[in-house]
């Protein structure tokens, strides 16, 4: 296993890539109490459209199929259930669809070997029958309904509809009830074969435990040794560097008008430490532009265009980018406005390096706090795996930045014929 | 576990050690008896006083102190447990040891804080107090932004009309309009030497020096003994409570109330807690098994136990035309537990979910705070370990006698608009 320690943390992290292609990931936190493993594919709502290693055809599935799979994998041959195997040793289980990721995972506080033996033997052993796969139609079909009746849900994929013409990030990832009414067996054994192939998933568990000794268990309970030798290709459709739509309004029963206002970014094809260092420059702009210290977040807040609800985010991928700002709003229309006149206005002036210094502190700080939460830290590791991203690699690419980084970033964003605005107004 | 210091009658500091995190947490809470006349003040207090204090002047100075320290995080708010109303202010920092040039981040954390609740400004700042006075009506107006979290909301409004506990968190948006900042700054002089105002710091800090921060923040204040609430259960009615709410909505909502006639600090309130995780609390429970695994009604089917209030609550999202079959599934569920079926493995995994979950709090610094606030609230001081040495020594018998004195009180239903028009 090859092993690095942070030395700013003090925390320590192991590696390996065991035959079978999967790679595992091992960080001891030896005075914690509870543990953590996290199985995860790189396979998620967007992969809808793909050839298989070995077959030259391409193979489209519908929308949607990535998210019942996480569903029906917890069917097991047996019969059994798989919640029940994890509670016999106080294992709590859940499990995730994202656009890019599918995963599994458990917390405990007892028993977790046992717990991660549960784990690997579950999710390596698929078992789907035409009745099984028909009984999950109606609890699926009630989660879309739930997602349907969601503001902030359907705030965000407007949005998404809005800034991309092609690309399937737009897509709600449970699919809709008429494109998954085409699921079967089949086409989920098909996805199963293909994106489970242990060569194409990543374990990361930590928690107070013995490094070696998960080492074997994990190795032990591999089945399947028979990694890809060729990439599986994916297939997404070209998607045009303008925005698809300006504006969106939707009428749900909500109190007060809520708003999301983003921007494309064209900067992307990219992932490994490019990304990641791309991902902490934005941070620090991000936080420097609309943070809670920042001039345009207190004349907003001031005036009551904006209150404590709003927020921002940028999505850092490999196929897509984008900056989003969102909030709740008498007018939305106004905040629209006003932010776009403040960048511009910010763009002439110059960005603060006095501003610069202070957030920058304040991303180490994130940082430090990050290995707080075992979990949350488990899922960003896992997430910026699967971009190539080696998240011990943080400090490295951090203390790189320089304020001439930020503001040639800063000048290669927010042109506002790529910024776009979803709305929800009452009903 | 838990160093607990008395600085006044009305006031204690607590420490608790919690070495491993990278950080350190702190939460000051004030707390009041529920009552409706209060309610409004209450609400909006902690955001008006975050807005400045005579050391830091106003939010953006605040911030860009917080950010000075790494980035410390600081929030205010409103709580409601059993018959308290608590003004919240809890703030977290990277661990002294974390801090690059030796900075002491703890205490200078704890002393804005304590700046913010101890020494507002002479006057309240007038656009600020209304600006926050509409951000809380807002606030009381979203409550049906999130139909799932409004109808169980809904829910608990139904079943304690005649209780003290029907007083809204957030307060009311009528008396809210009303509120002026000298009324509501006489009311925070008056408060703020009369209440219960337990600090607690958890994670790793020197806790005498806090202690001598404490001190010298209230030394100007002439203290008045604090009220304490006294606790009460909800009551039982006169026949079951229906409720149906209409919203252009696709899903359906339930929400039902059930009365436990059994109190906090009641002998068997620890084998309620077990009961309604049988019932439903996690993906062990009969109510994630049947109404979803089973039947496929939902996509989420649980109950909430309310400890101090005596009641649980059953939530479910579902098909609208499946109202009456989801109903008499957690009837029926009910019922089962009722006459003693439940099995050694939903005991044994229910009793593990518990376990799991309150081992857990050795690793989070706002759980650990929660839980040992919630339990000096009421009064009862238990240790985590006492906790579950308790759950671990119930038996199925102990289930049964606390699930059959449960009753439905309430169904709360929201409804589409269209349903029911068309076919």
């Amino acid at each position: 296993m090859e092993k690095r320690i942070d030395k700013h943390s003090g925390e320590c992290l192991y590696f390996e890539k065991d035959k079978s292609g999967l790679s595992i990931y091992i960080m001891p936190r030896k005075d914690y109490t509870g543990s953590y493993a996290i199985f995860a594919t790189k396979y998620g709502s967007v992969d809808s459209e793909f050839v298989v290693p070995n077959e030259t055809d391409v193979t489209k599935v519908p929308d949607g199929i990535a998210h019942y799979l996480e569903h029906k994998m917890f069917d097991q041959p047996d019969g059994s259930n798989v919640f029940e195997k994890f509670s016999k040793f106080g294992g709590e289980a859940n499990a995730y669809t994202s656009f890019n990721m599918t995963a599994y995972l458990f917390s405990a506080t007892e028993h977790f070997y046992e717990n991660l033996e549960t784990l690997m033997d579950y999710v390596q052993s698929p078992y789907f029958t035409k009745e099984s796969v028909q009984k999950e139609q109606g609890i699926i079909a009630q989660e879309i309904g739930m997602y349907d009746d969601n503001a902030p849900w359907r705030l965000f994929f407007n949005f998404l509809g809005l800034l991309y013409h092609n690309n399937p990030v737009k897509l709600d990832i449970a699919g809709t009830v008429k494109s998954i009414s085409r699921i079967d067996e089949n086409l989920l054994y098909k996805c199963y074969n293909t994106f489970y192939n242990l060569s194409n998933m990543t374990l990361f568990v930590t928690g107070n435990l013995d490094p070696e000794k998960t080492l074997e268990i994990i190795k032990k309970n591999i089945k399947n040794v028979n990694p890809f030798t060729e990439e599986i290709k994916r297939i997404y459709p070209d998607e045009p560097k303008t925005v698809a739509g300006k504006f969106k309004t939707q009428k749900i029963s909500v109190a007060m008008p809520m708003f999301m206002i983003g921007w494309k970014d064209n900067d992307v094809g990219f992932d490994g430490k490019k990304l990641l260092k791309k991902s902490i420059e934005m941070e620090i702009l991000l936080e420097m532009i609309f943070g809670k210290g920042s001039a345009l977040y207190n004349e907003l807040y001031s005036e009551g265009l904006i209150n404590q609800s709003f927020s921002f985010e940028f999505a850092p991928q490999k196929d897509y980018s984008y900056i989003e700002i969102d909030g709740q709003s008498e007018n939305p229309k106004a905040v629209y406005e006003r932010v776009n006149a403040y960048i511009k206005k910010l763009k002439n002036d110059g960005l603060s390096e006095a501003d610069f210094d202070r957030i920058k502190k304040v991303i180490w700080g994130d940082y430090i706090r990050s290995f707080n939460d075992i979990e949350g830290y488990s899922n960003t590791f896992i997430t910026m795996s699967l971009l190539d991203i080696n998240y011990f690699d943080y400090y490295d690419e951090y203390q790189k930045i320089t304020f001439s980084d930020i503001s040639e970033r800063f000048s290669k964003l927010f042109d506002e014929d790529l910024c776009v605005m979803s709305e929800i107004q009452p009903d | 576990m838990i160093n607990s210091i008395s600085i006044n009658e009305n006031i204690s500091l607590n420490y608790i050690p919690m070495e491993k995190l990278k950080t350190t947490t702190i939460g000051i809470y004030l707390s009041r008896e529920l009552n409706k006349d209060e309610a409004s003040k209450n609400a909006i207090l902690p955001h008006i006083l975050k807005n400045g204090c005579k050391e830091f002047e106003n939010r953006t100075k605040i911030e860009h102190f917080l950010e000075n320290l790494y980035g410390a995080k600081m929030s205010a708010g409103i709580s409601k447990k059993g018959n308290f109303h608590i003004l919240c202010f809890e703030g977290e920092t990277i661990s002294d040891k974390f801090a690059p040039n030796g900075e002491k981040l703890t205490h200078e954390l704890l002393k804005l804080l304590l700046s913010i609740l101890f020494d507002a400004k002479d006057e309240f700042d007038g656009d600020a107090f209304l600006t926050e006075r509409q951000n809380s009506i807002t606030k009381i107006k979203s409550m049906i932004n999130d139909k799932r979290i409004y109808a169980n909301y809904r829910c608990q409004e139904e079943m304690s009309k005649d209780d003290i506990f029907s007083v809204p968190r957030l307060g009311y948006a009528e008396d809210m309009e009303k509120l002026t900042k000298e009324e509501v700054y006489r009311y925070y002089k008056k408060i703020i030497k009369s209440s219960i105002i337990d600090i607690f710091v958890c994670g790793d800090t020197d806790i005498d020096d806090l202690k001598k921060l404490v001190t010298k923040a209230i030394n100007n204040i002439d203290f008045e003994p604090a009220k304490r609430a006294k606790d009460s259960i909800l009551k039982d009615k006169n026949a079951v409570n229906f409720v149906t709410e209409k919203f252009n909505v696709t899903q359906g909502k339930l929400s039902m109330g059930f009365l436990t006639h059994i109190g906090a600090t009641d002998e068997d309130s620890i084998a309620l807690v077990l009961a309604n995780t049988i019932f439903g609390g996690g993906a062990q429970s009969k109510l994630f098994n049947n109404v979803r695994e089973k039947l496929s009604l939902a996509y989420y089917a649980g109950s909430v136990l309310n400890r101090a209030k005596g009641f649980l609550t059953v939530n479910a999202g579902i098909e609208i035309e499946n109202f009456e079959k989801t109903k008499e599934e957690i009837l029926l569920q009910l019922d089962e537990m009722k006459n003693g079926n439940i099995s050694d493995e939903e005991i044994e995994s229910s009793k593990n979910f518990i376990i799991n979950s309150l081992n857990s709090y050795d690793d989070d610094q706002f759980e650990m705070i929660s839980y040992y606030h919630g339990e000096r609230l009421m009064q009862s001081d238990m240790e985590i370990r006492d906790y579950k040495d308790k759950i671990l020594r119930l038996k199925k018998d102990d289930v049964v006698r606390v699930m059959s004195k449960v009753t439905l009180d309430t169904v709360y239903f929201i409804t589409g608009v269209d349903y029911g028009k068309e076919n």
